[in-house]
C-alpha cells in the first residue's frame, strides 16, 4: 500500500522537478535568467532551455519591434513658426540585461514611458536646430531630418537596452489658431487666381478682336489697292486706245472732239449766252451771200 | 468433528476441493461424537474474517476480478484472470487519449492561408493549405490569412487624424486613401513585429505626409495623384521591408485628395473663372469670325467693281474710238462738208436748246463806249420762272 502511494509521489516530484528545471523560448522572445534576482543567463535563440529548479526564474521579454507613438507637440523651427508635430517611433530590446537593469521590473511600459522623455526633446532639438525652417521640414529634406532625429535617439537610447529602428514623423500640421489664416490666404491665392483667368480671358478677347479689326482693315485696304491698280489699268489701257485711234488725225479730233464737247456743256435751257452774231454760224445769218 | 476439519481447512487452506472431500469422509467414519453447536459456531466466524482479508488483498494486488473466482483458483490465477479483463479498458483509455491528442495535433489551413509551426518555440517549417500535422505540445501552428487581402483607410476622420497635410508651399489639402496589404512572409511577419497593422497605419501615415509635404498643392489636386499614390507605396513598402515585417502592399487608392471644406468654394470659383475666361475668348472669336467674313466679302467686292469698271472703262474707249474711226474714215473721203455739216449741226443742237440774247454791236459802233445796259439778273430770273412755268 504505501508503496505504491510513495511511487506516485515520487514520480510527481520528478516531472515537477522536470518541468521547473525545463522552459520553452519562443522566436518572438528573449529570456532571462535570474537566480535571486541575480541575472544568470540570457536565452536569446528559440528553443527549449534549462535551468535551476527552484531556485532560479525565468523573465521574457519581447524581441519583436515594438512601437511607440508620440502625443503631438508643438515645435518652433529656426523661424519661429510653430508646427505641431508627432512622430512614431520602432524599436525593439537589444541587450535583455543592460534593459533590465536600467528599466527594472517596470518592464515594457516603463521603457515606452523613457523612451518618449528621449524622444520628444530630439525631436524638438532637431526641428528646431539651426537651419532648419518650417520650409526645410516641409520639403524632400523632411527624410534626412527623420535620419537625423533616427540616429540622435538610438545614441540615446542605447543605455536602456532598446534599439531604434526607426523614427518617422506623422503629422507636421500647423496649429488650430493658425489653420483660419492659412485657410483665408488660400482662399485670397484662389480669388486671384480667379481674378487673373478673367482678367486673362478679357485680355485674350480684346486681343482677338483687335486682330481681327486689324485683319479686316489689312484685307479692305488690300483689296482697295488692288482695285486702284486695276482701274488705273483701265484707264491706262482707255488712253492708249484712245490715243491710237485719235493719233491718226489730230487736228480733226480736235475739231470733233470739240463739237461734241459743245453739245454735252450746252445742252439744256438752263444756259444763257450773250452772242454776237457774227461767227461762222451766223454766216448766213444777215445776208444770203454770207458776210 | 467440525472443528477438526474446520482446522483442516485452515491448515490446507489452498488444497481447494480436498477439504470438502475429506469432510464428507469424515462423516461417514466417526459419526456424532462430540456435539458440534458449541465451538462450531465460533471459529467458522473467523474462519470468513480471514478469507475476506485475503479477498481484499487479492484485490488490491489482482484488481476488481478477484471476487468472481475467489471461491476456486488460486491467487496467481486470480490475478492473472483481472490482468486480462482491464486490458480492453486501458485500450479504450489510451486510444480515447491517442484520438484526443491526434484532434489537438492536426488543424487545417484555408487556401488564403498558411500556418507557421514552432518546435519548441523555434521556428521550424510553414504549411501549406490542407490538414497539416503538428504534435501537440512539442510543436505549436499559427494560421496566418496570407493571400487574402487587408485594408487600412487612412485620413477617414478614425482616430483623430483628419486627413488634412500640409504641402511644401504651406496649403492644406485633405487626404483620404487607403492601404490594401497581404502577407508575403508568415514567418517574418509573425516574429519581427510586434503590432503589424499599428505599424502599417503609422507607416503609411508617415509616408504620405513625407509625399505630400514635399509637394506642391495644385499638381496633388489632379495630374500628380497617380505619382503620388505610387511614391507613397513605394515608399510604405521600403520601410516595410526594413523591419523584415513580411507585408507585401499590394494597393495604395488615393480616394480624396481635395482642397479641404474651408476653401472648397474658392476653388470651384477659379474653375468658374477658367470657364468665364473660355468664355470670353470664345465670343470673341465670334466676333473675329464675323467681321473677318464681313471683310472678306467687302475686298471681294472691291476687286469685282474694279474688275467691272475696268470693263466698262476699256468698252467705252474701244466703241468711242471705233466710232471715232469711222467718223474720220467718212471725212477724209469729204473733208470740207463733213467739217462744215459736222460744225452746223452740232451748232444747231447747241444754239438749240438754250437761252439766247443776240447783240448785235453794229449801232453803237466798234469803238463806242457805251455798254448796252443788260439786267443779267431780271433775266435769269424771269427765264426761271418761265422754266418753272414750262415745268
Amino acid at each position: 500500500m504505501s508503496k505504491g502511494l510513495f511511487f506516485s509521489i515520487f514520480s510527481g516530484g520528478i516531472l515537477v522537478l522536470l518541468f521547473s528545471s525545463v522552459f520553452i523560448v519562443d522566436e518572438r522572445e528573449t529570456a532571462l535568467v535570474l537566480q535571486f534576482g541575480q541575472i544568470k543567463s540570457v536565452k536569446e535563440d528559440p528553443g527549449l532551455a534549462f535551468k535551476l529548479p527552484f531556485i532560479q526564474d525565468v523573465v521574457k521579454y519581447d524581441a519583436r519591434i515594438l512601437a511607440l507613438d508620440t502625443v503631438p507637440t508643438e515645435v518652433t523651427p529656426s523661424d519661429d513658426r510653430r508646427l505641431v508635430v508627432d512622430a512614431f517611433a520602432r524599436y525593439k530590446i537589444s541587450d535583455v540585461v543592460q534593459f533590465r537593469q536600467a528599466v527594472g521590473v517596470g518592464g515594457l511600459r516603463a521603457a515606452e514611458d523613457r523612451l518618449e522623455g528621449i524622444l520628444n526633446p530630439v525631436i524638438r532639438e532637431v526641428l528646431g536646430s539651426e537651419g532648419v525652417t518650417s520650409n526645410t521640414i516641409l520639403s524632400a529634406d523632411r527624410a534626412e531630418l527623420m535620419a537625423r532625429i533616427t540616429r540622435r535617439a538610438r545614441t540615446l537610447a542605447l543605455p536602456l537596452g532598446l534599439e531604434v529602428v526607426d523614427v518617422k514623423l506623422k503629422q507636421t500640421n500647423l496649429p488650430e489658431q493658425n489653420l483660419a489664416a492659412t485657410f483665408s490666404r488660400m482662399r485670397a491665392e484662389r480669388e486671384r487666381e480667379a481674378a487673373d483667368e478673367i482678367a486673362r480671358g478679357k485680355e485674350a478677347a480684346q486681343r482677338l478682336r483687335a486682330q481681327a479689326d486689324r485683319t479686316v482693315v489689312e484685307l479692305v485696304s488690300e483689296a482697295t489697292r488692288k482695285s486702284e491698280i486695276v482701274r488705273g489699268e483701265a484707264d491706262a489701257e482707255t488712253n492708249a486706245i484712245f490715243a491710237k485711234a485719235f493719233g491718226e488725225d489730230p487736228e480733226f479730233f480736235d475739231f470733233y472732239r470739240s463739237l461734241n464737247a459743245y453739245k454735252i456743256a450746252f445742252t439744256g435751257n438752263n444756259t444763257t449766252m450773250v452772242v454776237r452774231p457774227d461767227s461762222e454760224f451766223f454766216n448766213y445769218f444777215k445776208s444770203d451771200s454770207g458776210n | 468433528m467440525k472443528i477438526f476439519k474446520g482446522r483442516n481447512l485452515m491448515v490446507s487452506n489452498n488444497g481447494g476441493p480436498w477439504g470438502s472431500d475429506s469432510n464428507s469422509g469424515d462423516e461417514k467414519d466417526s459419526g456424532g461424537t462430540e456435539s458440534p453447536v458449541n465451538s462450531g459456531g465460533q471459529i467458522p466466524e473467523i474462519d470468513e474474517l480471514m478469507k475476506k482479508g485475503q479477498e481484499q488483498l487479492r484485490l488490491l494486488m489482482g484488481g476488481r476480478g478477484g471476487k468472481k473466482n475467489g471461491s476456486g483458483s488460486g491467487s496467481g490465477s486470480g490475478s492473472g484472470g483481472g490482468g486480462g479483463l482491464s486490458r480492453g479498458s486501458i485500450g479504450l483509455i489510451v486510444l480515447g487519449t491517442a484520438a484526443l491528442w491526434l484532434f489537438t495535433s492536426l488543424y487545417t489551413v484555408k487556401p488564403e492561408e498558411q500556418s507557421v509551426e514552432l518546435f519548441l518555440g523555434k521556428f521550424s517549417a510553414i504549411g501549406g493549405p490542407g490538414l497539416n500535422f503538428a504534435p501537440w505540445p512539442i510543436v505549436k501552428a499559427e494560421v496566418i490569412p496570407v493571400t487574402r487581402e487587408q485594408t487600412e483607410d487612412i485620413g477617414l476622420g478614425g482616430r483623430g487624424d483628419s486627413g488634412l497635410m500640409l504641402t511644401t508651399d504651406e496649403n492644406i489639402v485633405d487626404i483620404d486613401f487607403q492601404v490594401v496589404w497581404n502577407i508575403n512572409d508568415p514567418a517574418k511577419y509573425l516574429f519581427n513585429l510586434a503590432e503589424p497593422r499599428s505599424t502599417i497605419r503609422a507607416v503609411s501615415e508617415s509616408a504620405m505626409r513625407e509625399v505630400i509635404a514635399r509637394s506642391e498643392l495644385a499638381p496633388i489636386l489632379n495630374r500628380d495623384r497617380q505619382v503620388i499614390a505610387d511614391t507613397a507605396l513605394k515608399l510604405i513598402q521600403d520601410t516595410m521591408d526594413q523591419y523584415e515585417s513580411g507585408v507585401n502592399i499590394v494597393r495604395l487608392n488615393l480616394d480624396k485628395a481635395d482642397p479641404p471644406l474651408e476653401v472648397i468654394d474658392s476653388f470651384r470659383e477659379v474653375q468658374a473663372a477658367e470657364q468665364e475666361r473660355d468664355n470670353f475668348e470664345r465670343q470673341a472669336d465670334a466676333y473675329a469670325y464675323t467681321v473677318l467674313a464681313g471683310a472678306r466679302g467687302e475686298a471681294s467686292q472691291l476687286l469685282e467693281q474694279s474688275e467691272g469698271y475696268r470693263a466698262k472703262v476699256v468698252n467705252g474707249a474701244i466703241g468711242e474710238a471705233s466710232r471715232f474711226s469711222a467718223v474720220l474714215e467718212e471725212y477724209k473721203k469729204a473733208p470740207d462738208v463733213t467739217r462744215k455739216r459736222l460744225y452746223i449741226e452740232a451748232m444747231e443742237g447747241v444754239f438749240g436748246s438754250m437761252n439766247k440774247i443776240l447783240l448785235d454791236d453794229a449801232g453803237s459802233g466798234q469803238n463806242s463806249n457805251i455798254v448796252p445796259y443788260l439786267p443779267l439778273n431780271e433775266l435769269t430770273n424771269s427765264m426761271g420762272k418761265k422754266l418753272g412755268e414750262s415745268n
